[in-house]
């Protein structure tokens, strides 16, 4: 009998227990103040956890707590957080949730923070900036860029031939060498026309002269003719049997099937590098030219919680992270391009047999993510809807028209 | 001391032997206090009172406060509209008229209709199969038996990761094995016309072994006598199911359909781990509670989440009303 | 005679033959799921497919735990499992205990109002159960998923019959020995009540460890990940390579599979007992 009270008596303490573990004490008794760190890429941890090291060389008194999220669940998660007061003091942020956010007053603002410190906000690339620019507010600090590369397989160009991409290629050039080197029989496909709006459909459109969301924020330009031009091309590939069907890119992703050999061409971002460095046979180029030359460029900066208990931790540990020394981990790693200005060179030179060159390249001719305060709503749209027309059930207009109406709807309503 | 050893000696005694003894003593013991049971009563009846009061507050209190408190709050949440960040405001009707108008909501009925259409009958009638066949005289049923459980025991994440590489238009074994006799194999999850079909395909085999287990033990409970009877009447096996195995066994019968039916019409893991977001095949075979999870956690609209939870709700309230009129008419009781 | 023997052996094997069928059916996918887990990701994506891999990729396996914490799932996924178990054992016990043996005002009201519960569809509580979680700071802790899973009216109703089904005479011997209802309770009802507890148990183990939803919801983040959403998560993290995911899949099944090789009689027995009554 007594051995019943005694199991009942651990249950009680177990569960006492783990009440105690996971809520997290934020000071403990010897003094150190404890922060968490939120964001999403397992690939950037190794980088992030040196940082971290060396940001305690000089604040041994702050803990930094780790929080990695995958991105499907982070802006979910943070979602919740925010209404119950529990979000990481430090976290990621992206361009199109910043609006949002800011004006959520679920962040804070930095620039009378980093006026009193002295903090310049001149050492980052302008336009990233103003990305992170709320009413003019500065809310995060600038951590990396990216812009668009050609990625390639040389293997499979060898085998046909067929010279690298260069920076004269164009769209018909492009669409030409995915022709010669698209194989049924290998299995190997020229292009992969991977259906994503950054890296995507977006920089199409903008080399063709489109634009995504107007000057005055209040209609999108799915539906100008330049954009229809633009997704035609892109979704031509699949229908000309160059790229793999949407279909089965949702059923086997694209990067994996481009890291195997079986797709020649595809456009990614600088993020992949850590991946696709692994196979030497793969390299990058600058993207082909439109009506004129664009990609896609953004960045991630650091913020701070509105609702954090250590808001002087959280600014030191902001600061070190848009310091020098931390975009020089990120260069010297590989891990994507610092957004500090001069520190891109190591990162050039952190991985010599891949051109990394023309993503740098990319930024003399980037056009910034749009956001407003929904872009997370609108972006949801074009998945739902643009789908259609790349699974070639729909044709790309009515989709347009879909689209257009039901993000003009979303950006009334800011 | 005599009362407590005889308390005690009823646990040293197991089975059948209990009961013999405890009539004398209890008698005994009655004998003796029938004096005193007027003045115990009272004491009694409130020692009664506080022991109940105090065994059933715990899942009580838990009930109400995780349960039933919610269920209005659901309601409540129906008439809202939710905003950024938790904040809410009444909007009334709104959702409700919403409803009425979402062709997407409309969709996931007519998908969770078709699903429910196929995976209850078809699941329902293989397991009595499986059942039948097991319950008469060949060797290794156990063997069977636990192969037919393993999907049940599995979890749906895993079950849903196998069987979206088995269905794998251009990688996996099924278009494989078709490939061989020469047929093209269709795309099974990304095809809107077919990928709802596929997952009812899962379905089915996860829930077999489930069903096999309980429509075994409810033919084992039919007595002998009915089936002896029976072979000395001549009756063919045909005859004798139809006549005597599916009659006794339609409490059961009745009891799983019901059962599967109420399943089915929540399915969630096996469409949300095997379809993919960015698939077309997506309307076609979103369920309802699919869509409330999507409104309520993807796309931060939980007011209308809410309003699907109470559709759903009065909806299985229905089922359950029709059930009970129905189980009066159609189920045969010893 | 010889007639009747020949008809038995051509019936006995035409039902083997269905049934072996059907269960090559049910088992294909897990022995595919075992193979597909050992090949490198060029081999499960080969054209005709690999069947049995060249050199087996027991990696795979490694590679599960450095991108998840997956022993970390385990341990999650254990805990929850265990003490919601153990807690709707005791709690659910206690309760029917008292609805089916003691009178007390308000009893048959209070049942039905439990028995209410039964009768509305899970998502019904989701959101403001999650809403309650998010207050009182409970998102991503075990506590989340275990606490709301101690309270059941399925299995207080369960018990409630088993308990309505015992002779009534133990009780009274009891009672009249001095007794009170705890102890009543604690040692005779409860003992008697083995194959009930064991079919609940059962149930609720099975249901814990599975479970996808209520966890994924409130837990986002790695650390406290269940199974379940562990192994969704690898999903959308390793994108689609088969073998891993494969590799994760059985790992998560390999618990379940041996508790229930030790315990097949008492999953059986029990999953029958909850479907009969």
């Amino acid at each position: 009998m007594k051995k019943w009270l005694i199991m009942i008596l651990t249950l009680a303490l177990g569960l006492l227990g783990l009440a105690g573990c996971s809520s997290s004490d934020e000071t403990s008794s010897d003094g150190k103040v404890e922060i968490t760190y939120g964001f999403w890429d397992k690939k950037q941890v190794p980088a992030i956890e040196e940082i971290i090291k060396l940001f305690n060389e000089k604040n041994p008194d702050i803990k930094v707590k780790t929080e990695l999220t995958p991105y499907a669940q982070y802006f979910q998660k943070l979602e919740t957080a925010a209404t119950g007061g529990a979000l990481p003091d430090v976290l990621w942020m992206n361009g199109p949730h910043v609006v949002q956010y800011a004006k959520g007053k679920v962040i804070l603002p930095l620039s009378d923070m980093a006026k009193k410190d002295d903090y310049s906000f001149d050492n980052y690339p302008k336009s990233l900036i103003d990305l992170y620019t709320v009413d003019e507010e500065v809310y995060g600090i600038p951590k990396d860029f990216d812009t668009t590369g050609l990625w390639y397989n040389k293997k499979i160009f060898d085998e046909a031939g067929v010279p690298y991409p260069d920076d004269t290629w164009d769209w018909n050039k492009l669409k030409e060498v995915a022709t010669k080197l698209t194989n049924k029989d290998k299995g190997i496909w020229g292009y992969a026309a991977l259906m994503g709006n950054q890296g995507g459909y977006y920089d199409f459109i903008w080399q063709n002269g489109g634009h995504i969301i107007s000057e005055d924020g209040k209609s999108v330009g799915f539906d100008q003719p330049e954009a229809i031009e633009a997704l035609k091309y892109n979704i031509s590939f699949i229908e000309d049997g160059l790229s793999p069907t949407q279909a089965q890119m949702t059923e086997t992703a694209a990067s994996e099937l481009f890291s195997s050999g079986k797709i020649a061409m595809m456009f990614d971002g600088p993020w992949m590098v850590p991946e696709y460095k692994k196979n030497p046979d793969l390299n990058v180029a600058v993207v082909p030219k439109g009506k004129q030359r664009a990609v896609a460029i953004h960045g991630l900066s650091n913020v701070i919680a509105a609702n954090t208990k250590h808001k002087e931790a959280a600014w030191k540990f902001v600061q070190f992270l848009g310091s020098k020394e931390a975009a020089e981990v990120y260069a010297n790693t590989g891990t994507v391009i610092p957004a500090y200005n001069g520190t891109q060179d190591a990162w050039l030179q952190s991985v010599p047999n891949l051109n990394l060159k023309a993503f740098i390249d990319g930024v003399d001719y980037s056009v910034p993510l749009p956001s407003v305060e929904n872009t997370g709503e609108i972006w949801q749209y074009e998945t739902d809807i643009l789908k259609k027309a790349w699974s070639e059930e729909e044709s790309v207009e009515d989709a347009v028209k879909e689209l257009t109406k039901k993000a003009n709807e979303a950006l009334s309503n800011n | 001391m005599k009362r407590r050893s005889s308390f005690f000696s009823l646990f040293s005694l197991k089975g059948g032997s209990i009961v013999k003894e405890i009539p004398l003593q209890v008698e005994v013991n009655a004998k003796r206090r029938k004096l005193k049971v007027p003045n115990l009563s009272k004491t009694r009846k409130r020692s009664d009172f506080f022991w109940a009061y105090l065994m059933i507050a715990p899942t009580m209190l838990g009930l109400l406060v995780f349960y039933l408190w919610p269920i209005l709050q659901t309601i409540y949440f129906s008439f809202t509209e939710w905003g950024a960040f938790g904040q809410y405001e009444w909007t009334g009707l709104d959702n409700y008229k919403r409803m009425v108008d979402d062709a997407n909501l409309l969709q996931s009925f007519k998908n969770t209709g078709i699903y429910i259409l196929f995976t209850v009958p078809i699941g329902i009638f293989l397991s009595i199969l499986v059942a039948v066949l097991l319950n008469q005289k060949i060797k290794g049923k156990s063997v069977y038996r636990t192969l037919y459980f393993l999907p049940v025991i599995t979890m749906p994440a895993a079950i849903a990761m196998v069987w979206r590489w088995l269905y794998n238009s251009d990688y996996g074994l099924l278009n494989y094995l078709l490939s061989l006799i020469g047929i093209k194999g269709p795309q099974w999850v990304s095809d809107p016309k077919i990928a709802l079909y596929s997952i009812i395909v899962v379905a089915i085999w996860s829930g077999i072994g489930y069903n096999v287990v309980i429509f075994l033990s409810g033919l084992q409970g039919i007595p002998k006598t009915y089936y002896e009877a029976a072979e000395i009447d001549g009756a063919g096996p045909i005859k004798v199911f139809f006549k005597i195995t599916l009659p006794l066994l339609s409490p059961v019968i009745f009891f799983v359909t019901i059962m599967s039916f109420i399943g089915a019409f929540q399915v969630f893991d096996l469409i949300f781990m095997m379809i993919g977001k960015g698939s077309t095949a997506l309307e076609k075979t979103q369920s309802i509670v699919y869509l409330f999870y999507q409104h309520a956690f993807v796309l931060n609209d939980k007011g209308y989440a809410a309003a699907i939870a109470v559709l759903l709700l009065i909806i299985i309230l229905i089922i359950t009303a029709i059930q009970m009129v129905l189980q009066k008419k159609w189920v045969h009781y010893d | 005679m010889e007639k009747t023997r020949q008809l038995v052996t051509s019936k006995t094997l035409l039902i083997h033959i269905i049934l072996i069928v059907g269960a090559v059916a049910m088992v294909l996918p897990f022995i595919w799921m075992f193979l597909t887990s050992l090949k490198t990701y060029a081999e499960s994506i080969h054209v005709p497919p690999v069947i049995i891999p060249k050199d087996f990729q027991w990696e795979n396996y490694k590679e599960v735990f450095t991108l998840l914490p997956f022993f970390k799932f385990m341990l999650n996924t254990l805990i929850v499992t265990v003490l919601r178990t153990a807690g709707q054992l005791f709690l659910c016990s206690l309760a029917a205990y008292a609805f089916a043996r003691i009178e007390f005002p308000g009893r048959n009201v209070l049942f039905l109002v439990a028995l209410s519960v039964l009768m509305v569809p899970g998502q019904v509580f989701l959101l403001p159960q999650y809403m309650i979680m998010v207050k009182i700071g409970w998102l991503n802790t075990l506590q989340a998923v275990v606490v709301p899973g101690l309270f059941s009216a399925f299995g207080t109703f369960l018990l409630r019959q088993f308990f309505m089904g015992l002779p009534k005479e133990l009780e009274e011997a009891a009672r009249l020995d001095g007794c009170n209802h705890f102890q009543i309770y604690w040692r005779v009802m409860l003992p008697l009540a083995k194959p009930g507890l064991v079919a609940l148990g059962i149930f609720t183990t099975l249901w814990s460890w599975n479970e996808l939803m209520w966890p994924m919801i409130v837990n986002s983040s790695p650390e406290s990940m269940t199974l379940s959403v562990g192994l969704s998560s690898l999903q959308g993290q390793y994108l689609t390579n088969y073998p891993v995911l494969m590799a994760g899949s059985f790992l998560a099944i390999v618990p379940m599979l041996i508790l229930f090789m030790i315990l097949q009689k008492q999953f059986i027995e029990g999953i029958a007992i909850t479907g009969g009554k």
